[in-house]
């Protein structure tokens, strides 16, 4: 069903309507140090009385004598006057430094850190990391125990992982929840992908590049079943939430931040350079006739030092009834591989109006961003060829550096395929999410939004007639062109009911929710194109996609045609099933061969659910949440799932026995809880399906309509939700007025039903299907410790540090089956795979043969068998060290991060490194030829290239110098920065960095390959932030 | 206050009806596929295009170098990839096969084994009367199904079966080897009932009774190993004479018949990219104007495979004394752009020539020049006879990659009627190879034994993928050849593949074959 978001604007109507109010009044300013104080929040204690500040701190408010007016403010210090016999009472707030205190966005509602009874945890712009931040998530990176955040790869814009409490699912989506100003995301790409055409698919993108980090007030994460359960079924894996700055200033003020920098790759390979190639060659009694001439560094061809820079305008303003914020960013960002780099420009708006004596509040939060991915040929899938990095890495070094050489025995020429191959995304986005909240009654809130998040994404992936050794691509040119647009609506309703009675507070949430995710789109491959000019092999590709679209009456799911069939194909499914041939006009002879596929479906999600939180004496705090899930991709009776979760906190500091101690917050907490997950499974794969079976251009241009109409889903009415059952308890504590304070978690998370990919018995429609496995069960278990102490408190010199770590042990306790997986890719190496899931043994786990050197001939020595070898790609220690100094106006801070106790796969050496390489002309590496390895001996997946990956990263290191201006210029402030990224890293792996995770193919996700992956740049950017 | 009640009242009761009417019934709207019946099977969506369908993806697997055909030909002396360096090591993928030495986790056993069974269903399905099929669509459904079936019973010796109205959840029932012969057999005649009758012609892509005819003899002469009990031989020559009678019958120029032009000799081909046919054992120096990237420097073929064929021990080239069947090697004189590229035919030996007639080098510079002697674990780049049966060349002069592979052919057929009439079924087995033996320029044998005709398979019907088929009816797929290990020699439990585990742990109906 489809929803109609602005259905009922009567309601908007309705909730305008003012209401009344009375009484005498107590008058008076609050300020802070700079001035008059906005939005405060004044109350009469024990009544439901109140008043905001307006823009110049000045207030109202009726009360009697012996009143306790309390004013509070985010950020402030909590004041409280008694009323007397005056009528004028000023305040000076002074601002709150104790972290503790700072404020959390949970699902539907905010809290204290002091007060949440889960574990949760929040992260403010100003700690946020700094540098070349091409998305969200990099701006947390390291700062929260038990959050891991890595990169995929070191492309602009690469996708990430994020792992909130270890791994739970064996899907590929255990990404957590994103949710960005109360819109949870769907957890699939908006941009499309692509197929480079001999070298692979595309790797996936961040699906967060599309916000603008400088845009981010608070990014909270949510990690236990008690603080994600508001999020059900989607909340297994965590919930990253995400809220936006909204107007502050009172004076109105222009933030103008800009920032340059300059990357290269951290660290390149010490291959053999041209002249040591030749006489290695003699030294080993190879033949030299391989010898062309020329001496060519290939990593110094396909890597660049990129200049990369960004800049962001904001104005923000806040006024009597509320505030609004506008900003506009520009940014381009050049990846260190050639032909790599990721452009954004966004623009938000963010506007906060209050009507009806503040009764009413609307809320829009919009952004529109435009990406222009630019994509070097690079596939973690590559296969025996490579991609463009391992064409560099084992290209011959005396061949010449021109796009035109094409002696190399089938190898790639690396300039030939960066002159000859090319890929873009360009994708518009945007989301925007509009609520009404209204005071219904003093206790009774109400809030009803909407959101709508729509994109809309084109890829083109081309290679030219030029690009040598690929088979049918030379001389004729291939070419992808494919559309993703997607539409997410949300509509969600929930009425907050709060009262305080005696020491009792009672916090109330009922809440109904509703998203509806369309994915549509085309999937186009094309060959034998006129022209070698790229761009415009793209537009043709679009141009006559498009004109054939355009011209299809009715609809259709494929269209196409090819120098053996006449005319054009459309294949229909609706209203039935049928081939034709029409004759569209328009000229499509720019292109040969041409075949289309499209897909368009939608997946719901429903859900009702509440909460309560209780607190008792501000000692003891209750929160109990139930969610009923009902979700499109299961059938009626197994459509919902109901997930209930409950926490209790005790805040022992407010205890008696505690109050004249140094312990300034002591809080325990206990949680249990029960979430969901559905992720992955996608569209309707519990009923019989049919579509028309993908076609494909053969080498020579032909398509076969030989592909018909077959089941691509198989009845299976017993397909359910996957759940995670977890257990918590938590410590925080702080001292001398929390000067040190930390906190320390322990958690089990028990993953069951899962929903796996598995065989069917055949004989079956497909080789796999969707189902639930009976008795699966996986598990992971961890203590998460953070600590702060702020070492020096002073006027001019400040020095604060905080460290965290986390240790996660995962296990696949039961699970029928055996299941292969994490593809070894390159020469040689089809069909080999380094990874087995199976019960007893964590979550990738490997699981190869045992190498133990070599034999007199040089052939490696290694078991018959693959076998588990104890060694799992899943770091079991994480954690992350943060420090930072300021004095009077220079601040510096630092952070590290690192990760343990996980193998890396160095897939990269297994396909490149090895003699058998060189003795085929490929370049290698100084050590590989003293190894002992034979020239002869074939290199099998083994534990010889399984390292441990264990490294510390200076990830971040950052000066900045705030301006001494007089504040009555045209700048209020100004700051200058300067930040290096990626700036060391201590590890013994022997590859370029053991923080990888290359998609190689395979039954499961793959992680902890490395295969060719694109290199993590060391970055060092000048910024500076100005306020005028 | 009233007036104020009444507005909260409003809200509230707005705020209900917002909720109410918002709700949905989560059901799944078929957008892009079409949904008939939801969760039972209610018949195909279109029984022609489901045929269509079923044809692509039999011809897809037949076309593929990997998993059916490497298990058909890759486990027996007619093809051998060695491991060449870093190239071709593949974990062993492929020297297991070769060497007898699979284990059940094989890849390509999993792989094999889904894509003939998922047939088997998808052919049921369209049989199934739900589904409304036209009686000749149900008959190639039929013939289909009993093809794919066929291999299942052939490399497995049992077959699962699912009714088409079988949801996911219902766990297939098992054919033993005896039933799923029986069932097959029921299925060839029904298809041949119901098939149009169709001679040499473009239109052999398609199934035909004699099609069916060819099947059913093959399927005849290979019962013994399924029911135990001799084959009725008369049955395979009466097969075999029925599709002779369709106008089918042995053609001369070997290899002019692998050309997509019509011969007489083609009973069923595929529409299928023949690249990998081709391109497999060349050398990534050996190259066409379509495939200027070169060859795989794969597959190859033992050298005492190779010395079944009349002809120089060391040496193909041109008037090296050999028949016709063994092909030859374009040298410097006859390498023509015009004709060969430079790229033999049949098998390759010795130094190799580009099209121009100028020797061809390796990688590293070494000549090109294909020996005889390999290792199983450890050649060069040059070592080890290559074989190529489909020629990039095919007279047209640009569409190389032209897509028809030959699935039956009759000279198949002509041999299995000489078997027959050998193995007891009367008529003179020596006439019927000598017949085929001189259209090809081979000299004639005096008598023909079982291992004469063997052989003469082998000669004839090389890399056709029938070779492990052959080999087992000949009680010769155990026999000891170059490389094989030799705890296999004899080895009959390699008669029959392993089950593969996952396909075990997802029918508790299955049994695992014996030795695995």
């Amino acid at each position: 069903m489809k929803q109609s978001l602005f259905k009922h604007p009567l309601f908007l109507i309705a909730l305008l309507v003012s209401s009344v109010s009375f009484g005498q009044a107590i008058k008076g300013t609050v300020s802070d140090a700079n001035g008059g104080l906005p939005g405060v929040n004044i109350t009469i204690a024990g009544t439901t009385s109140g008043a905001l500040s307006d823009f110049d701190g000045n207030y109202v408010i009726e009360a009697s004598e012996g009143d306790v007016l309390v004013f509070s403010y985010v950020g402030y210090q909590t004041e409280e006057r008694t009323v007397g016999s005056e009528m004028v009472i000023n305040v000076t707030m002074s601002e709150d430094l104790t972290a503790l205190d700072e404020v959390v966005v949970i699902g539907y509602g905010s809290t204290t850190v002091k007060d949440a009874t889960g574990a949760v945890a929040a992260v403010r712009s100003e700690d946020f990391n700094q540098g070349v931040i091409s998305s969200p998530e990099q701006l947390i990176q390291g700062k929260t125990a038990g959050v891991q955040i890595s990169n995929t790869s070191g492309q602009p814009g690469a996708g990430i992982n994020i792992r909130i409490r270890g791994t739970n699912s064996v899907r590929s989506n255990n990404n957590p929840l994103f949710v960005v100003d109360g819109i949870p995301l769907s957890g699939g790409s908006t941009v499309a992908g692509g197929d480079v055409p001999g070298v692979g698919g595309n790797p996936a993108k961040n699906p967060l590049n599309f916000l603008n980090p400088n845009d981010i007030e608070s990014i909270s994460i949510l990690k236990d079943a008690s603080a994600t359960a508001i999020y059900g079924s989607r909340g297994a894996n965590g919930v990253v939430i995400i809220t936006t700055k909204n107007g502050r200033s009172r004076d109105g003020e222009f933030t103008y931040q800009f920032n340059v920098s300059s990357s290269k790759p951290r660290e390149t390979y010490n291959l053999l350079s041209s002249k040591k190639f030749l006489s290695e060659r003699t030294r080993l009694g190879l033949d030299n006739s391989a010898d062309y001439g020329s001496s060519t560094d290939w990593q110094d061809v396909i890597f660049r030092t990129a200049a990369s820079h960004n800049q962001n305008v904001s104005y923000s303003k806040s006024h009597d009834t509320g505030s609004y914020l506008a900003s506009v960013g520009f940014g381009n960002q050049l990846g260190v591989v050639e032909n790599s780099n990721m452009e954004r420009i966004s623009a938000r708006l963010n506007v906060n109006q209050r009507f009806l004596d503040d009764k009413l509040k609307i809320s829009l939060q919009g952004t529109y961003s435009r990406i222009n991915d630019q994509l070097a040929p690079i596939a973690g899938s590559a296969g025996f060829r490579g991609d463009l990095l391992g064409a560099a890495y084992s290209a011959n070094p005396t061949w010449p550096n021109r796009a035109g050489f094409d002696e190399t025995g089938g190898l790639l020429n690396p300039a030939n395929l960066l002159a000859y191959s090319s890929g873009r995304a360009n994708t518009n986005r945007y989301l925007a999410s509009l609520s009404a909240e209204y005071d219904i009654s003093d206790d009774l809130r109400g809030k009803v939004s909407v959101g709508i998040d729509q994109s809309d994404s084109d890829n083109y992936s081309v290679s030219s007639k030029n690009l040598n050794s690929t088979g049918s691509v030379t001389g004729n040119g291939r070419g992808s062109y494919n559309n993703l647009e997607v539409e997410n609506e949300l509509l969600e309703a929930t009425l907050n009911y709060n009262k305080t009675f005696g020491d009792s507070k009672l916090e109330a949430l009922v809440g109904f929710s509703y998203q509806s995710f369309r994915n549509s789109g085309i999937n186009s491959s094309a060959w034998g194109f006129g022209t070698d000019d790229m761009d415009q092999m793209g537009d043709d590709m679009k141009s006559i996609v498009n004109n054939i679209a355009n011209q299809i009456p009715g609809s259709f799911q494929q269209f196409g045609y090819a120098p053996n069939l006449s005319g054009v194909y459309v294949n229909r499914l609706f209203p039935d099933v049928a081939q034709e041939f029409i004759s569209p006009s328009g000229s499509i002879g720019a292109i040969k061969s041409l075949a289309v596929d499209s897909y368009d479906n939608t997946t719901e999600l429903q859900s009702y659910f509440a909460r309560v939180n209780y607190s008792y004496k501000n000692k003891y705090l209750l929160t109990a949440t139930v969610r009923a899930d009902g979700s499109s991709s299961f059938s009626k009776d197994n459509r919902y799932g109901y997930f209930p979760s409950g926490a209790i906190a005790w805040k022992l500091s407010e205890e008696d026995f505690l109050s004249d101690s140094n312990v300034s917050t002591l809080k325990l907490r206990v949680s249990a809880g029960i979430t969901g997950n559905q992720e992955g499974v996608g569209y309707g794969n519990y009923v019989r399906r049919e579509r028309w079976g993908g076609l494909g251009i053969s080498d020579s241009g032909e398509i076969f309509l030989n592909s018909g109409v077959g089941a691509v889903a198989f009845a299976e009415p017993n397909l359910k939700w996957e759940s995670t059952v977890q257990y918590g308890a938590g410590l925080d504590f702080g001292f001398n007025d929390d000067r040190l304070s930390g906190s320390i978690d322990v958690y089990s998370k028990e993953t069951q039903d899962l929903l796996f990919l598995i065989n069917t018995a055949q004989p079956a429609v497909n080789p796999t299907q969707f189902k639930n496995l009976e008795d699966s069960k996986i598990v992971n278990k961890g203590v998460e410790f953070g600590l702060a102490y702020d070492l020096v408190q002073s006027e001019d010199f400040n020095w604060s540090a905080s460290f965290n770590v986390a240790y996660n042990d995962n296990m696949v306790e039961s699970l029928t089956g055996e299941y292969l997986s994490a593809n070894v890719n390159g020469p040689g190496l089809t069909g080999a795979t380094a990874q087995k899931l199976q019960e007893g043994y964590p979550l990738f786990s490997y699981f190869v043969r045992v190498f133990d050197g070599y034999n007199a001939d040089g052939t490696p020595i290694i078991t018959e068998d693959p076998q588990f070898v104890g060694k799992s790609a899943l770091p079991t220690v994480t954690g992350g060290f943060s420090t930072n100094l300021s004095y009077k106006r220079w601040t510096m801070s630092a952070y590290l991060s690192g990760q343990f106790g996980h193998y890396v796969y160095n897939n990269t050496a297994n396909a490149f490194f090895t003699a058998g390489a060189f003795n085929t002309s490929r370049n290698v590496l100084p050590e590989t030829l003293t190894s002992g390895e034979g020239l002869g001996a074939s290199a099998e997946a083994s534990t010889r290239f399984l390292e441990k990956g264990d490294f510390v990263r200076l990830q971040n290191l950052s000066f900045s110098y705030n301006l001494p201006l007089s504040g009555k210029g045209t700048f209020k402030s100004m700051v200058l920065s300067l930040t290096g990224q990626n700036l060391l890293l201590f590890t013994n792996y022997s590859g370029l960095d053991p923080e990888v995770s290359s998609s190689t193919g395979g039954s499961l996700p793959s992680i902890g390959m490395d295969y060719g992956a694109y290199p993590n740049p060391t970055t060092i950017t000048f910024g500076i932030n100005a306020k005028f | 206050m009233k007036k104020l009640k009444n507005i909260k009242l409003i809200a509230l009761s707005l705020m209900a009806i917002f909720t109410m009417n918002s709700c949905s019934d989560l059901e799944i709207e078929a957008t892009d596929s079409v949904i008939k019946g939801a969760l039972i099977f209610e018949g195909v969506a279109n029984p022609a295009e489901a045929l269509s369908g079923l044809y692509g993806q039999t011809w897809g697997m037949l076309g593929d170098q990997a998993n059916f055909f490497a298990l058909n030909e890759v486990t027996t002396d007619e093809q051998v990839i060695p491991t060449r360096g870093s190239d071709w090591g593949d974990n062993g993928l492929w020297r297991s096969l070769h060497a007898h030495t699979w284990k059940i986790d094989h890849g390509f056993l999993l792989t094999t084994w889904n894509q003939l069974n998922e047939k088997v269903l998808k052919a049921t399905e369209i049989i199934d009367p739900l589904s409304n099929a036209s009686s000749q669509q149900v008959a190639e459904a039929k013939f289909l199904r009993a093809f794919n079936m066929y291999f299942v019973l052939d490399m497995w010796g049992q077959a699962p079966f699912r009714n088409a109205t079988d949801g996911a959840s219902v766990t297939p029932s098992v054919f033993s080897a005896s039933e799923a012969y029986d069932f097959i057999i029921n299925d060839l005649n029904d298809a041949i009932a119901g098939l149009p009758n169709i001679g040499p012609s473009s239109e052999t892509k398609g199934a035909s009774k004699a099609a069916a005819n060819f099947l059913k003899a093959k399927v005849i002469l290979n019962s013994e190993r399924y029911t135990g009990s001799e084959p009725n031989y008369n049955e395979v020559i009466s097969a075999v004479d029925a599709v002779e009678s369709a106008g089918f019958g042995l053609q001369a120029g070997y290899f002019d018949l692998f050309l997509p032009s019509v011969d007489t000799e083609t009973v069923l081909y595929g529409e299928i990219g023949i690249g990998n046919r081709i391109w497999n054992g060349m050398h990534y120096n050996i190259v066409s104007p379509d495939n200027g990237g070169g060859g795989w420097n794969g597959f190859s073929t033992l050298a005492e495979f190779y010395d079944l064929f009349e002809g120089d021990a060391n040496q193909n080239y041109v008037g090296s004394g050999q028949e016709e069947r063994r092909g030859f090697v374009p040298d410097a004189s006859n390498a023509d752009p015009n004709t060969n590229y430079g790229i033999g035919y049949g098998f390759l030996i010795g130094q190799q020539y580009d099209a121009n007639g100028n020797a061809l080098s390796d990688r590293a510079g070494n000549p090109l020049n294909f020996t005889r002697d390999f290792d199983l674990q450890n050649s060069s780049e040059t070592q080890a006879i290559r074989v190529i049966k489909y020629h990039p060349y095919d007279g047209s002069g640009s569409a190389s990659f032209r897509a028809h592979e030959i699935i039956l052919r009759f000279a198949d057929a002509h041999l299995m009627r000489a078997e027959a009439m050998l193995r007891g079924g009367g008529g003179s087995a020596t006439a019927e190879v000598n017949e085929l033996r001189a259209l090809r320029g081979a000299s004639p044998l005096s008598s023909v034994s079982l291992d004469d005709m063997i052989d003469e398979r082998g000669r004839e019907l090389y890399v056709e993928f029938f070779r492990r088929n052959d080999l087992l009816r000949f009680d010769q797929f155990t026999k000891n050849w170059e490389f094989k290990d030799p705890a296999s020699v004899g080895d009959t439990t390699r008669n029959l593949f392993p089950i593969p585990l996952d396909a075990l742990i997802s029918n508790p109906n299955l049994v695992q074959n014996p030795g695995y």
